[in-house]
This record gives structure tokens, sequence and C-alpha cells, in this order.
């Protein structure tokens, strides 16, 4: 590209944004609200004290008491937050659940379509034109959209879920996928070829070793996402994280919610320190 | 010597690629156990002559004549699998499958053979391993047999692509600058042991060569190519110096 061309891709860019801002900015969308550093410096407060701490540290004996000082309900804080972990450590085994079976789902499903896609590999024009359309498609629908699909057709819970993430992870699979299958060695390929290795041998001999580390390594990453995307499907009724998240906030539980936040960094966190190490060994 | 008895028989052979003229007439017969080296400037043709030998591209005109076996468009995928098994080849750039470690790629050289499932997973039977292990010992590679060969040095994959060459148990040996890329020394160690291989085995060599000063190290006989056709043909101890002046003009 030109400078000149450059410049004016620059140009045009700078001519967006303003664009964006100019017009919400009229349509009055640009607002931070009215008070909001009071409200982020209440909900920090809030949140500064996570729920969790109080199976340790709770009131034992936290009595709720009517206008007139009756004693309506005495609750022990440090069982309840205790029975909510239990909860919340269900949500993230489900939250897991669907994302594992979720990502494998997407993975199967891509597969072939990654090979239809792979320029290298030269599939005809029928095959990986609709192929790289479905791939398209999949990926330009957002998982809590197949969320709402799925929860549709199939009720709430747990299967809805695996059925969203199985499906926009296709996309984003099948098009990993294909740009591994494009980086592979063909002159090796040849070589085993030329040695008069049978099409089967020279492609479990010569094209899967080159192939198999990225594409794990891909799917690792797809999986590691899905776990994210997977607390958003609760939102929709898909169970897991989001489930919780929703309750929380539906009824202002911001130390309720920091828990839940901690629990799920830490299975992020869980999840990411083990495919890192998984996909150096590998590569 | 009849005719069909030649490792090597070629007769008006001509090679058009992409429009281009790559080889031009070409007739050459090597009788078995001969060990010739192939000169002649870069897009001469001698890739291309050695890929019409293998099989790897199909000549437009002429014909070709492999150990015994005719080239032709009615030879069935498993007989041209077999020929190929029978001519060992070290490409230029070595074509290696990285990634996996020196032993497994010299055992890929039995794949020709070993027909066996067991061989999808890279399993192979004990006498095989035990051939590769000896190969890898001949090209003194012993060593490195668990090494993966992208953590090989220049020198040492051009061993092991030989090795795997050798675990065919070919007739015919087709090396395809097999010392570029190395230095001066390894050069020399790397012709040295082709030579002393084909010659051990009883192999017919053809060795694509662009460092002259090796060339009575790995061949008996030399023959040239310019602008796609034979311009020498002559005993490596009979060379004339003018005539490959003249191939590099």
């Amino acid at each position: 590209m030109t400078r000149r061309g450059f410049l004016a891709l620059m140009a045009g860019y700078a001519l967006l944004v303003a664009l964006c801002i100019g017009t919400l900015e009229r349509e009055g969308d640009l607002s931070l609200g009215r008070r909001p550093w009071e409200n982020l410096k209440a909900s920090a407060a809030e949140m500064s004290r996570p729920s969790l701490v109080d199976i340790w540290f709770g009131n034992p004996r936290l009595e709720y008491r009517s206008e007139d000082g009756r004693v309506l309900r005495v609750e022990d804080r440090r069982r309840v937050e205790a029975q909510f972990a239990g909860a919340l450590l269900e949500a993230c085994w489900t939250t897991l659940r669907i994302a594992t079976l979720g990502s494998l789902l997407g993975a199967l499903l891509a597969l072939p379509l990654a090979l239809a896609t792979a320029r290298n590999l030269g599939a005809p024009r029928w095959l990986s034109l609709p192929a790289a359309f479905m791939l398209n498609v999949s990926r330009a629908i957002h998982t809590l959209v197949f969320g709402l699909f799925f929860v549709g057709i199939i009720g709430l819970g747990a299967t809805a879920g695996i059925l969203a993430i199985a499906a926009h992870s296709m996309g984003t699979f099948g098009k990993l996928y294909a740009e591994s299958i494009e980086t592979l060695d063909m002159n090796s390929i040849e070589a085993v070829r030329a040695v008069g290795a049978s099409p089967l041998q020279t492609f479990f001999n010569a094209a899967w070793p080159g192939v198999l580390p990225q594409l794990v390594s891909s799917s690792l990453y797809v999986w590691e996402f899905n776990i994210r995307d997977s607390t958003v499907l609760g939102l929709v009724g898909a169970g897991g994280l989001g489930l919780l998240i929703t309750e929380a906030m539906a009824l202002f539980q911001w130390p309720r919610l920091a828990t839940i936040f901690i629990a799920l960094i830490s299975l992020v966190a869980l999840f990411d320190a083990a495919s890192r190490r998984l996909r150096q060994a590998l590569l | 010597m009849n005719a069909a008895e030649h490792a090597i028989n070629i007769g008006e052979l001509s090679l058009a690629l992409g429009g281009r003229q790559i080889l031009r007439g070409i007739s050459l017969l090597v009788a078995p156990g001969e060990r010739v080296a192939l000169i002649g400037r870069n897009g001469a043709g001698k890739s291309s002559l050695l890929r019409v030998i293998s099989a790897m591209i199909r000549a437009n005109g002429g014909h070709v004549q492999v150990l015994g076996k005719k080239f032709g468009p009615g030879l069935p995928p498993a007989e041209l699998r077999d020929l190929r098994a029978d001519v060992g080849q070290v490409f230029q750039g070595l074509h290696l499958v990285n990634r996996l470690t020196a032993l497994e790629n010299v055992l890929m050289g039995c794949l020709g053979r070993e027909r066996s499932l067991r061989t999808l997973l890279r399993l192979y039977p004990d006498p095989e391993i035990r051939l590769a292990q000896g190969i890898l010992a001949s090209v003194h590679m012993a060593h490195h047999a668990a090494t993966r060969v992208d953590r090989l040095s220049g020198g040492e994959r051009q061993k092991i692509a030989i090795a795997r060459a050798l675990m065919q148990q070919p007739r015919l040996l087709m090396i395809d600058e097999g010392t570029a890329s190395l230095d001066p020394y390894a050069a020399r160690e790397i012709a040295t042991l082709i030579g002393n291989l084909a010659r051990e085995h009883g192999l017919t060599l053809i060795a694509v060569v662009h460092s002259l000063p090796l060339l009575p190290l790995m061949a008996d006989r030399v023959v040239g190519l310019k602008d796609g056709t034979l311009a020498l043909d002559q005993p490596v101890d009979q060379l004339d110096q003018n005539l490959i002046e003249s191939l590099y003009r």
C-alpha cells in the first residue's frame, strides 16, 4: 500500500470514529449517568468484601427484625454462605461441562468443514464454498443468540448451552483448523509419498504429526474461551455460573457477585495455566 | 547389456511445465551399480529429470524405464508405489517430518514394503526398528536416534535424509544437492558417505552435485545438462574442463 493510500485509510477510519461519537452524543447515549463516581465507589465498596469471607467471619446469629423490633428470623451467615459456596462449585462444574462438551461437539463439526476450506487441500468449489459459508454464519452469530435460540427449542438447561457453544465455536474451530492445515509442510508429505507409502500411511505419518500440535493448541485456546463464554449463557437460562450471576445482580447482592467473579477468574486461570503447559509440551 | 537390464533407460525425453520447456530430447542409459553425478547451472533441468525418474511428474514425450518398469499413464497406483519403494530419494531441502525423531523419520523408509495398519500409528515390527538403528549407526547418527529432527544441525539432518532413503533398501538412490548449504568440511564428509554407501550396497546412484571438487568422491561418471539438453557425459577421471566450463556459461 502506498503512503497516500495508507493516509487515506487512516483518514477514513478517523471519520468513522468521529461519526460514531458524534451521532451517539447527539442521541444522548454517550452519557456516563448522573453520579458515575459515586455509583462506582458504592459498587466497589459493596464488592470489596466478597460473601466468601462470611464462611469464616460471618455473624452466626444475624437477626432480621420487624419495624417494631420483633425478631422475624435468625440466620447463621456462615452456614448460608457455605451452602452458597457449594452451589457455586456445582455451577462451576456445570459451566465446565457445558464448555467441554460444547467445544468437543464444535470441534468435531468443524474438522470436515476445515478440510473442505483449507486452500492447500484443493477441495472442489461446490464443497468449499458452502463449507466456508457455514463457518462464516457460525462465527457471525454470537453464542448468546444461539443460546436464546436453543433454549427456545429444547428448553432451559445445560443441553441448550452445549449446543449454543458448539454452534458458535464450530466457526472459530473451523477457521483455526483450516489455517493450521494450510501451514502444513507439503514437501515432507511428498517425501513420504516418494518412499512408496499409501495415501493413508502418508496422511498419518507425515500430515498428521505436522498438523496435530497446532490443532490441539487451537482447540485448547477455543475451549478456554468457551469457559468464559458459557458463563454468559447462564443469563439466558442455559445453566452454570451465569444463572448465579443473574440472581446476584437481580437481588443487588454485590458481595455474592464478587465471590462468583473470584470463582470464575480462578476457573479460567487454572485452565489457562494447564492449557499453556500442554501447548508448550506439544510445540 | 540389454536395454531392459539397465537401471535407468531414458529415450528422447521431453518435459514442459507451465508453458516452459524444461527437458528436450534427453536420452540416458545407466547401468546397475553405476554412480552418476548430474551437473549443470540452476534451472538446467537436473531436479526435474530426477522427478521424472521417480515418477513424481510425468514427461510429455519420450520413454522412461526405471528398474525394468516402464512409466506410462496405465501404470496402476500399487505398481507405482512398489517402484517408488525401490527408488530412494534425498530431496533438495531434505523434506523430513519435523517434530518426529530421527529414528521415526528413518523408519518411514520402510513404508513402501511394510503395509500393516500398525504403521498408521507409527508402530513398526522389531526387525525394521533394528534395521533403522543399524542404518543410523552407519551414518554416525545412532546417538541422535531419539532427537527430534528439527533440533539437528544441517549436516545431521542431511544424514537422516540419507538414512531414510537407505531404509528403503533401494536399488536406485537419487540425491538432489545432497551437500547444499553445508560447510566445506561437512560437504566432503557427506559426499564421501554417499559415495561409499552406494559402493558398499551396490546401489545405482544419481546425484545432483554443485561442488565440482566433490565429484570424484561420489561418482564414476558425470552427466551435464544445459538448457534441458544433455551436453556432457564422461567418466569422472576423464573430464574435459572446457566442456564443464561451457555448461556454466
